[in-house]
């Protein structure tokens, strides 16, 4: 569908140099120079990179119907990742190389939205965290008691995560799956 | 739609106050007189860009269409012709079809200040000033806007706007209009449909504005005569006398020596109405007795026009001109 940048909003998927890319911010800015602009933030969906760029509010672009849908993960093989509708059956894939830094961090049977574009997945919607087990970490040495130091620990999915020297093999840490930072240790109580 | 009364910015709402009282006390020291002037007219200045809010006055069965001012300037020239000498306002102007956004209201403070006998070049020092003066009332050396620390009482930058391109837009060539639109296309803009007005406003958007003023206050002059039709041309037969204001990449301010020719004024108002018809604008009145006024002679003077809202935000440490307010309302759009 096209409309007028002007109309763009945060959230909406939009087409730019043949990439389609998500609005991450959509601000108006009238210069008094010329017409209105929008002024705007935005991300590729396929490269994750964000740009910014002004776009004329009269200028035409073309908005993505894009719909969201639960997707169970399947697995993933040395092109795709293959997924689920546990409705339907129906099952989609993914290339690799619009997956983004998620791959390292999900699951086989996790429940994962993805964006559907003419019912072709074109990325996934990275949860804001995700919740795995350790399972590769070095004890800490006695005495180091550097505030804020970290080590490389091994998560179930096999991605390597910088965490603070007191997590152990077995414990459940919180992973920013977009970043591959750690967030915080799950208390053994919600384990 | 939800009024709220919003003390929690009482802060930067006092610090509003006090630098109105500061610009005052400023302009009165420098013997201009303060002008309070209608915010309703019958007749407006035509400029394309800008959309205006219309009302209507009302007695029985007679009605009367008004305008709120988008800017005071018409009645300003009109007591200039008259001899007013130096003068200035302070007060509301109302700009419609801008969403609100962190430098948008549609309804905003302006001050304008005009002083006679002198161009553009004087009312840099001037407006230098004017900001060095508040800053000094403040106690304040810095503005800080969005992590970014910027001295004011220091050597302000000056660049061209030719030289703003060349260095910020790698675009060498502004004025010749074919080359300056094959390199925006290059550089992906789209360039159809497109007039060269609207696009090198894209590009300065984009390209050259977030650079401007992040170092120290940069004035940024000389503009494409295109992009500033009511001021004096200079000789080179490409620019115009015209200069703004950028402190942290935030525009504050915008000075022309005035355009003192009636004639090429009259052209400037055809082409405007014609452009706001052809854009299905809110067709308001042609103010035509400006033009009138203006044949009377313009004495020679430079005029600026400060953003007041957007200077009291970077003074009050602020991001958004709504942090401002101590009344806010939602608008559906």
């Amino acid at each position: 569908m096209k409309i007028n940048a002007g109309n763009i909003k945060k959230g909406q998927f939009i087409q730019k140099d043949g990439d389609m890319w998500q609005v991450q911010k959509a601000e108006f800015y009238s210069p008094g120079k010329g017409g209105a602009l929008m002024k705007s933030r935005i991300k590729n969906i396929k490269t994750g990179k964000t740009l910014d760029f002004t776009y004329k509010s009269s200028e035409t672009i073309e908005v993505l119907d894009v719909e969201v849908i639960e997707l169970q993960y399947l697995y993933k093989d040395h092109e795709s990742l293959h997924f689920m509708n546990e409705r339907t059956f129906e099952q989609h894939t993914l290339p690799l190389s619009q997956s983004g830094e998620i791959v390292s961090f999900i699951k086989e049977g996790d429940k994962l939205f993805v964006l559907l574009h003419q019912g072709v997945p074109i990325a996934v919607r990275p949860p804001q965290s995700v919740r795995l087990k350790v399972t590769q970490a070095q004890e800490a040495v006695k005495g180091d008691t550097v505030t804020g130091a970290k080590k490389s620990v091994i998560v179930e999915t096999g991605a390597t995560v910088l965490a603070p020297l007191f997590i152990k093999t077995g414990d459940s840490i919180v992973v920013n799956p977009e970043t591959g930072e750690y967030i915080e240790r799950v208390g053994k109580q919600y384990q | 739609m939800k009024i709220t009364a919003s003390l929690q910015n009482r802060v930067a709402y006092q610090k509003t106050i006090t630098l109105k009282k500061a610009t005052r006390q400023f302009f009165e020291e420098k013997n201009y007189l303060e002008l309070d002037l209608p915010l309703l007219s019958p007749a407006l200045i035509p400029e394309s860009y800008l959309e205006v809010f219309e009302t209507t006055f009302r007695y029985f069965k007679e009605s009367q269409k008004l305008y709120l001012t988008p800017s005071p300037e018409l009645f300003i020239k009109r007591l200039l012709v008259e001899g007013i000498g130096d003068c200035y306002f302070l007060g509301k102007a109302f700009r419609n079809s801008e969403p609100e956004s962190s430098l948008h209201l549609p309804e905003f403070t302006i001050l304008e200040f005009y002083k006679t006998g002198v161009d553009y070049t004087y009312m840099k020092k001037e407006l230098k000033e004017f900001v060095c003066f508040l800053a000094e009332k403040q106690k304040k050396k810095h503005i800080v806007y969005k992590n970014r620390s910027i001295a004011l009482d220091t050597v302000w930058q000056e660049l061209t706007v030719k030289e703003a391109f060349s260095r910020y837009a790698d675009i060498a060539d502004i004025f010749d209009e074919t080359a300056f639109f094959t390199k925006a296309a290059e550089k992906g803009y789209a360039t159809e449909n497109t007039s060269y007005v609207d696009l090198f406003s894209q590009v300065y958007a984009q390209e050259v504005e977030p650079h401007l003023g992040v170092a120290a206050p940069t004035i940024i002059y000389d503009y494409p005569k295109k992009l500033a039709a009511l001021a004096q041309l200079k000789t080179d037969g490409v620019t115009a006398e015209r200069f703004e204001l950028y402190i942290a990449g935030v525009e504050l301010a915008d000075c022309y020596s005035e355009l003192t020719d009636w004639k090429k004024q009259k052209e400037r108002f055809k082409q405007d109405a014609l452009l706001r018809k052809r854009e299905g604008k809110i067709n308001h009145p042609i103010d035509w007795g400006f033009i009138d006024a203006l044949r009377k002679g313009l004495p020679k003077c430079a005029g600026v026009a400060v953003g007041f809202d957007r200077l009291a935000m970077l003074f009050a440490g602020a991001t958004s001109l709504r942090q401002l307010q101590l009344i806010a309302f939602d608008r559906d759009m």
